[in-house]
């Protein structure tokens, strides 16, 4: 230790210290002339040994080497350049790819104390669910001992007077923004005991996009009133933009949660234990020396207790989970369900995402490994020099390593830009909320130093080493690096194939439902406090009456909203593996309002209860062969199979293992349900009057009223912005590798203008001259592109689920892409191999 | 007199030694190896002053500033603690090459 301090200070202090031992040596001289001893040797020499022992002579070297490779780069601004841009591209969209999982996992939320902040959920043996009733965190937050404070979020949507769509409010536990240290933007926010003016009185704390959006960012907001759900509130003040809460719905308002009643008439959330009602989020702060375990454990045996006393609503061997709360993957919606919990679908994407932001920067190294090469013809010259002159192999590795070094700083300088734009450009497209801030953070950094690290061993060593040994004309290397191009490419364009395709069949196939001419009614009949019998009186009436409308064709109900985002799917196991089973409560009317056509057996009938239909999809991998009268088991009940519908993923038409179960809605899932009405022309001017009738039947009510294709169409454009951003990437890729191609017949064609010459001397044709110089680039375009192949057939295995049931091997998408693939190499190739036809044969022979 | 070459190693152990009664500068360390060798071992200026630089980057002397019988400013290097004990350990050590090397040629 003390030996590595004094090193150190012989590196702070070595001009001094040198010129000490410069005196010294000087001493030494004298003496030894005066005792007629031997003369001193080179005296510079020998301190420069002295200065060995010091230890850091390789950072002398390291910063003279530095200093060359700058001349030199500076020397040659073109290449510097195209380098620099090279680069940037390929760490770029790795820089932008990594930002976006770091805002998402790695980085904390701007709140205060991220790190003691838990997320729960609950779970039992038979069930899961990641929200919980108010009165179980109210039982919680009394009883825990080891959490400073509970949190308590709790989505809704309500009406505001002058917009259309009902806008997102979150509803908090009073304690929310004193927890997450949120200082107020203007006025004040909700305190831990509501004192101030506005005491008794329901209050509103504005976000800041709402805030400019609306009030245009006046000042004299605050003390004004709003009307939600058509109820007063007073703002209080606004929340800054900075601000992350929560949740990732990015409310536009916040209100109490001991208010929610006030504002959603009804509502029983506030005493509602049932696990299919509205629940709410719970966060927990750990108290100083608690950890996670400790939480749980305490959680665990509190649930046991409560479960004692309400052994209906809190599950037997309940346990609550928890995650780190602080992040913002963990923000997501909620989900319930029986069994066990499904897996993330995230994962998948998030490694085909990083997979093929790689391949770029492969592509881009590859090129920059050749253009080193090509460098290495001018330099000959130089490197023959320096060998005379006395330095070794390794020495010459290592400078021309150094110029590659200084080229993945700038490479990397730059990349962190383009990595900021590529994210910001995505926050916008995805209109992403504020506090997600797309700058890179030193985590950003640290990565983009090591993908250029990563990516100057990968274009610059090999090179250097063959440069130094002066084996930079041999074309396997040459051949190695197109090669290398040319796969990573393929892959970026097959995939980008895929998409396409999946996007195009989606747009145009039939999905086996009809729904461009379906409007869906949610009335929220749960969240404003109806009764199963109450929910059955306010449906019937809503039927009764949008069939009486002009232009309705049949009117329906399911507890899933085709095209919707609430998705209940339970794990069946099918011989051979687990499906998927999205279950659909509906009425016997739904099947012909989506048009699904039932192919064999019947359909539900009313009030029949334990009767199933099955989708063909199901059916086909259906044990034992034959569905109907089978039985299938929901949870501890047993159903009979009567009927075979045709496949229909209405709520995940992406993912084709999703296969559909179909019941009778309960008299329990009433007040959860969601109307269909099928219009006989275009759904657009129903909307409007179907709200109306919605509301006349009960006031109170707040109908989300919306055509079915109005939310395909927003899954379109996801689909389209992923199938463009991966073919932006591909045809990056392409250009790059055709560039490089283009390089190295064109190095060919000026290597062989001798042999070309003789050739056509002794009468080669045409074909025959071109071969001479496109012959070294067959390997590495078949290789390359049987690799790149491979590659995207393994790729697209994480893909297909998302494909709209375009097979992984679509034919289609492969060949479309190897045609496009085929055309840019073959066009790279023959632009500059028709110099060679140019070839005069009397100057090529005369010109050596 | 025949130069002898100093074998490697042996130089630190030597400079150590000499400065163990005593601290003394660069050009004094090489005199008084010479002397004490009866003229036999020649410290080569190429090696005093790296070995001298790495005693000093090892801890084992240290660096001050004295005046020579010439009246010159000048570098004496002293012994510290771990110096000692580092001339402890090396003497031990080439007390214990010496004899196996010794039996060796004894009995061979």
């Amino acid at each position: 230790m003390g030996e590595w301090i004094r090193r150190l200070r012989y590196l702070l202090q070595r001009r001094r210290l040198e010129e000490e031992l410069a005196g010294e040596m000087e001493f030494h001289r004298e003496m030894a002339a005066r005792h007629g001893g031997k003369p001193f040797g080179n005296a510079l020499r020998l301190r420069e040994e002295a200065r060995e022992a010091w230890g850091w002579m390789w950072m002398e070297r390291l910063g003279q080497d530095a200093r060359y490779a700058g001349r030199q780069l500076r020397r040659s601004p073109g290449f510097t350049l195209a380098a620099t841009l090279m680069l940037a591209i390929g760490i770029g969209a790795n820089v932008g790819a990594f930002g976006f999982f770091n805002l998402m996992v790695l980085r904390p939320l701007p709140v205060r104390s991220p790190e003691t902040l838990l997320r729960f959920k609950r779970r039992s043996p038979g069930s899961y669910a990641s929200q919980m009733p108010y009165p179980e965190m109210a039982f919680f937050r009394r009883h825990t001992r080891t959490l400073s404070a509970v949190i308590a979020v709790s989505g809704g949507k309500l009406t505001i007077e002058g917009e259309d769509k009902p806008i997102d409010c979150d509803f908090v536990t009073g304690n929310f923004f004193d927890e997450l240290g949120a200082r107020p933007e203007m006025g004040r926010m909700f305190g831990e005991d509501g004192e101030g003016a506005n005491e008794g009185e329901p209050v509103a704390v504005l976000s800041d996009g709402f805030w400019r959006r609306r009030f245009g960012g006046s000042a004299g907001v605050v003390g004004k009133t709003i009307r939600l759900n058509g109820k007063t509130a007073t703002v209080i003040g606004v929340a800054p933009g900075e601000f992350s809460g929560l949740s990732m719905s990015n409310p536009e308002v916040w209100l109490k949660i001991d208010e929610q009643p006030y504002f959603v008439t009804g509502s029983h959330l506030l005493t509602d234990y049932s696990v299919d009602a509205q629940g709410v989020t719970m966060f927990g702060r750990l108290k100083a020396g608690e950890n996670a375990a400790a939480a749980e454990a305490e959680l665990k045996s509190l649930a046991a207790e409560l479960h004692r006393e309400r052994p209906a609503d809190i599950w037997e061997q309940e346990s609550l989970p928890s995650s780190a709360g602080g992040y913002a993957k963990n923000l997501g919606g909620g989900r319930h369900g029986t069994g066990r919990e499904q897996g993330d679908e995230a994962y998948p994407l998030v490694a085909l995402g990083g997979s093929l932001v790689l391949l770029i920067l492969a592509v881009a190294c590859g090129n920059l490994g050749s253009l080193l090469l090509a460098r290495g013809v001018e330099r000959e010259r130089e490197m023959a020099i320096r060998k005379a002159v006395g330095a070794g192999a390794g020495r010459l590795v290592r400078q021309l390593f150094t110029e590659s070094l200084v080229l993945a700083m700038l490479g990397t300088a730059a990349g962190l830009g383009v990595g900021w734009l590529v994210l910001r450009g995505m926050m916008r497209m995805a209109k992403a909320p504020a506090w997600l801030d797309a700058s890179p953070d030193w985590r950003v950094v640290a990565f983009a130093a090591g993908a250029g690290m990563g990516a100057a061993i990968l274009f610059g060593l090999t090179p250097a080493m063959q440069v130094a040994r002066q084996r930079h004309r041999a074309t396997r290397m040459r051949q190695v690096l197109i090669g290398v191009q040319i796969a990573a490419s393929a892959v970026l364009v097959i995939v980008a194939g895929l998409l396409i395709r999946a996007l195009d069949h989606a747009l145009t196939a039939q999905p086996g439902f009809e729904f461009r001419q379906v409007v869906s009614i949610d009335p929220g009949l749960g969240a404003h406090g109806y009764t199963a019998a109450g929910a059955r009186a306010y449906l019937d009436t809503l039927e009764r009456r949008l069939r009486g409308l002009p232009g309705v064709e049949s009117v329906a109900m399911t507890s899933m909203t085709p095209l919707g985002n609430k998705k209940v799917v339970t794990g069946a196991d099918v011989p051979g593996r687990s499906v998927d089973a999205y279950m659909y409560g509906i009425d016997p009317e739904f099947f012909a309002t989506m048009k699904i056509p039932l192919l064999r057996g019947r359909n539900l009938r009313r009030g029949e209860a334990r009767a199933l239909v099955i989708s063909r999809s199901l059916a086909a991998q259906w044990p034992g062969g034959e569905p109907l009268g089978g039985t299938f088991e929901i949870g501890d009940e047993k159903y009979t199979v009567v009927g075979i519908a045709g496949s229909a993923r209405l709520v995940a038409i992406q993912d084709p293992d999703a296969v559909e179960v179909y019941y009778l809605a309960t008299e329990a899932e009433l007040p959860s349900m969601v109307v269909l009405a099928r219009t006989a022309g275009p759904p657009e001017g129903l909307a409007p009057f179907v709200r109306s009738v919605a509301k006349e039947i009960d006031p109170k009510i707040q109908p989300d009223v919306e055509m079915v294709k109005s939310s395909f169409q927003r899954k379109m454009e996801g689909a389209g912005q992923a199938a463009m951003s991966v073919a932006a990437l591909g045809s990056v890729a392409l250009v790059l590798a055709c560039l490089g191609i283009v390089g190295l017949v064109s190095y060919s064609v000026s290597q062989r203008r001798k042999e070309i010459g003789i050739r056509m001397a002794l009468g080669a044709d045409r074909a025959q001259v071109l071969a001479v110089v496109v012959r070294n680039l067959a390997s590495p375009i078949v290789v390359g592109l049987a690799a790149g192949v491979g590659g995207a057939a393994a790729l697209a295995q994480l893909l297909r689920r998302e494909l709209y049931g375009i097979g992984s091997m679509d034919a289609i998408a492969y060949l479309a892409a190897m045609g496009v693939f085929a055309a840019m190499v073959a066009g790279a190739a023959l632009l500059p191999a028709r110099r060679a036809l140019r070839v005069d044969p009397l100057q090529s022979l005369r010109y050596e | 007199m025949p130069k002898t070459e100093m074998p490697s190693g042996a130089l630190v152990l030597l400079i150590l030694r000499v400065l163990r009664s005593g601290s003394l500068h660069g050009y004094a360390i090489a005199q008084r190896i010479h002397s004490l060798s009866d003229e036999v071992l020649q410290v080569e200026e190429g090696a005093l002053y790296p070995a001298l630089q790495k005693i000093l980057v090892k801890g084992w002397a240290t660096a001050e500033w004295g005046t020579s019988e010439t009246n010159r400013k000048v570098r004496f290097y002293r012994l510290t603690g771990a110096g000692r004990k580092q001339l402890e350990n090396e003497l031990s050590e080439y007390e214990r090459a010496h004899a196996a090397i010794r039996a060796v040629l004894r009995t061979a």
